[in-house]
């Protein structure tokens, strides 16, 4: 009993951190239309861009995440403004082969800057747990779910109560009702893919606390996060949080039950079924 | 017009380049060919190859080369970066051979690699040598063109289950997790007897798929269980995370063991003072008692490698090394370049290196015993061999907090 206590814990904690990997990915997959394949890579420059911080300059990885964020802000701006701007009315195909090669351009990259070699960001405190009774809980995991339910928040009281938040809606319903109010796309297009990329840093900078860096953790973070955001539905952030709760359990859970070889099985097993059931995702809006 | 004229000037341009591309392989050089992980997922180990074969390359070739018929021929070396991908692997190996027409062949890393790389040699009957797959499955097909200097998967905790039980309150209750892929699972298979029969609790027995980065419930099992002993084969950035979950969820089973990692300074400095108590094994060691022809002795040749590439080898480097110098000797015995004669002479084999004994059993592979080592305040130290403790093991590990 006390074990199934433990390990549903162990999988709420994870599933927060997937929630914040696949925060950036819904937000721009939702609202631009754009399947962003380089999402795991921009995780993967997010934890390098924390590590360094914390390695050089001793910046604590926490208190530092908001230099990452607004690091990776600024190149996902760019990367938007100057790349995917061109196919972002392009069909569905063109975003995917874009994004593919960015992805495969970005890992390499990072093959060549910062080599093969492991990196870990080991603060004084990353081995640090709580006790509440029997169960043992992680500080570092811990911190990082309270960022994920601090992000998912913030993302749905910006999407819903801020101008930008209001106009990033607006241009995703109706572009052209959209424009007639001002809107102006290639900014704003640019100001929400940096958002999602800053998303992504966020993700990343908390991924190095808990896992290690090498420049090719990117490729299944990718599709983990698709995944969760396919089983979350795209139209709320809320979404993304509760699917990535729910994979992180079904997750957890499958190991102790059935066997750590079948982890894949489930989480892909789970969203072809909520394909199957409920297209539009566990929170999404019937169509 | 123009643009007729522009593209038969640049056909020409890259006609001429393709033409004047350096000679740098001599015509009567002997080259190896090999497909190495230099990028990808496996980089991080298959670097040791790529460097490996070069300072012993350079090295035998600044001795003198290769004898063969009164002749002194030089050694070059042909090598592809397969990005750690297997079915680039293959086709990098058969280009080697049919277009390339190297002489022989050197392996990469990783079994699985090995395991569809030597359907090349053994397909176009030119020798490989590889030092980078120890799992049993690539020898059991009764191929004759495939050696290899990693002792048997099967064996790897050998030594380890002998050190468990000659340890004073030594443990009892065992845990077996391995990934799912030819390596690992060919160390499962031969160590699940070994542990019954030296009378060892199997308690769990899990097999987990490559690239897990959370082992939160496995490891909540291992404590609920009461876990004394912890074999783990895996890949190096799982075995990380295990570790770093371990610290996070104050699990501290009597001792661990893990089949890569510990013999590597990557993963002792990227765990930092948290890889300490963790066990491992090594088939290699730079003692100076390992007598070697070209480079004087094993802690000559990791001094030497050291100073060159700026990193200590492990005994992956040694291996590749050793493939090297087989082949090297192996030529010279044979007395040509006639690949089925070096076969012949490579399955003979019986010299000393600084790799140890090289001496291929009758399925190719080579036999040495694993030494166990401990990681200890920072250093690698070897705790137990053939003979029985060396240094004294620091067990048992400690509860995290209590360090």
């Amino acid at each position: 009993m006390e074990l199934l206590a433990q390990v549903l814990v162990n999988g709420l904690l994870l599933g927060g951190l997937y929630a914040v990997m696949a925060l950036g990915l819904a937000l721009v997959w939702g609202v631009l239309n754009i399947v962003n394949l380089a999402h795991g890579s921009f995780i993967m420059l997010g934890a390098y861009c924390s590590w360094h911080l914390f390695h050089y300059l001793h910046v604590d990885p926490f208190l530092g995440l908001p230099l990452t964020a607004a690091v990776m802000f600024a190149l996902g701006y760019a990367v938007q403004r100057g790349i995917l701007n061109l196919i972002v009315r392009a069909p569905m195909f063109n975003t995917l082969l874009l994004t593919f090669g960015l992805d495969v351009v970005l890992t390499y990259l990072a093959q060549l800057a910062f080599s093969a070699d492991f990196r870990t960001i080991n603060p004084g405190y990353a081995g640090h747990q709580w006790h509440w009774g029997a169960m043992v809980l992680p500080a570092v995991r811990v911190a990082a779910f309270g960022a994920a339910l601090v992000l998912t928040l913030g993302m749905w009281l910006f999407l819903l109560h801020t101008r930008l938040g209001r106009a990033i809606r607006a241009t995703a319903q109706n572009l052209v009702a959209a424009r007639l109010y001002g809107v102006e796309p290639r900014h704003l297009y640019a100001m929400t893919f940096a958002i999602g990329v800053a998303l992504a840093g966020t993700a990343g900078g908390l991924y190095g606390t808990v896992s290690q860096i090498n420049p090719y953790i990117g490729a299944s973070l990718t599709l983990k996060s698709f995944a969760i955001a396919i089983i979350g539905g795209l139209d709320n952030p809320l979404g993304v949080l509760v699917g990535g709760l729910f994979l992180g359990v079904i997750e957890s859970l499958t190991i102790l039950y059935i066997g750590p070889t079948f982890v894949d099985v489930a989480s892909f097993g789970i969203l072809a079924l909520v394909l199957i059931v409920r297209p539009t995702g566990l929170l999404g809006k019937t169509a | 017009m123009i643009l007729k004229r522009l593209q038969l000037l640049s056909s020409l341009c890259a006609l001429g380049l393709a033409m004047a591309a350096p000679a740098s392989v001599q015509a009567q050089d002997i080259v190896l060919g090999a497909s190495v992980q230099l990028t990808g997922p496996v980089a991080n180990t298959g670097r040791y190859y790529r460097d490996a074969y070069q300072i012993a390359i350079d090295k035998i070739n600044a001795a003198g080369g290769v004898k063969i018929a009164g002749k002194e021929h030089k050694l070059a070396l042909k090598l592809y970066d397969n990005q750690s991908d297997v079915n680039l692997s293959v086709r990098q190996y058969t280009q080697l051979v049919t277009q390339d027409k190297v002489h022989l062949l050197l392996g990469g890393f990783a079994s699985n690699f090995q395991l569809a790389d030597s359907v090349v040699s053994e397909k176009y009957k030119i020798p490989m040598v590889q030092g980078g797959g120890a799992s049993n499955e690539i020898f059991s097909r009764n191929f004759k063109y495939i050696f290899g200097t990693l002792a048997p998967a099967s064996n790897y905790f050998g030594s380890t289950v002998q050190m468990m039980k000659a340890l004073k309150d030594g443990p009892k209750n065992v845990a077996l997790l391995y990934a799912d892929d030819s390596f690992d699972v060919s160390t499962a298979e031969g160590t699940r007897p070994l542990l019954k029969q030296a009378g060892f609790n199997l308690v769990m027995d899990e097999r987990y798929s490559s690239n897990t980065s959370d082992f939160s419930t496995l490891l909540s099992q291992i404590k609920s269980k009461n876990v004394d002993a912890v074999l783990v084969a895996g890949h190096e950035t799982e075995i990380l995370n295990f570790v770093r979950n371990a610290k996070s969820l104050a699990v501290a089973p009597k001792m661990y063991s893990f089949t890569v990692g510990v013999p590597s300074e990557d993963f002792r400095k990227a765990l930092g003072k948290d890889a300490d108590y963790a066990f491992g094994m090594t088939a290699w060691l730079p003692v100076e008692s390992l007598k070697d022809r070209w480079f004087g002795d094993a802690a000559k040749f990791a001094a030497e490698y050291k100073a060159k590439f700026g990193y200590d080898p492990d005994y992956h480097a040694a291996s590749g090394a050793a493939d090297v110098e087989a082949l090297a000797m192996a030529l010279e015995k044979a007395g040509s370049t006639d690949p089925q004669k070096v076969r012949d002479a490579l399955a003979a084999s019986d010299f000393e290196s600084l790799y140890g004994p090289i001496k291929f059993g009758a399925n190719g592979q080579i036999d040495l015993p694993q030494l166990v080592i401990q990681v200890q305040n920072g250093q690698v130290a070897e705790v137990y061999n053939a003979k029985g403790f060396d240094k004294q093991p620091q067990y048992p590990m400690p509860a995290w907090n209590a360090r």
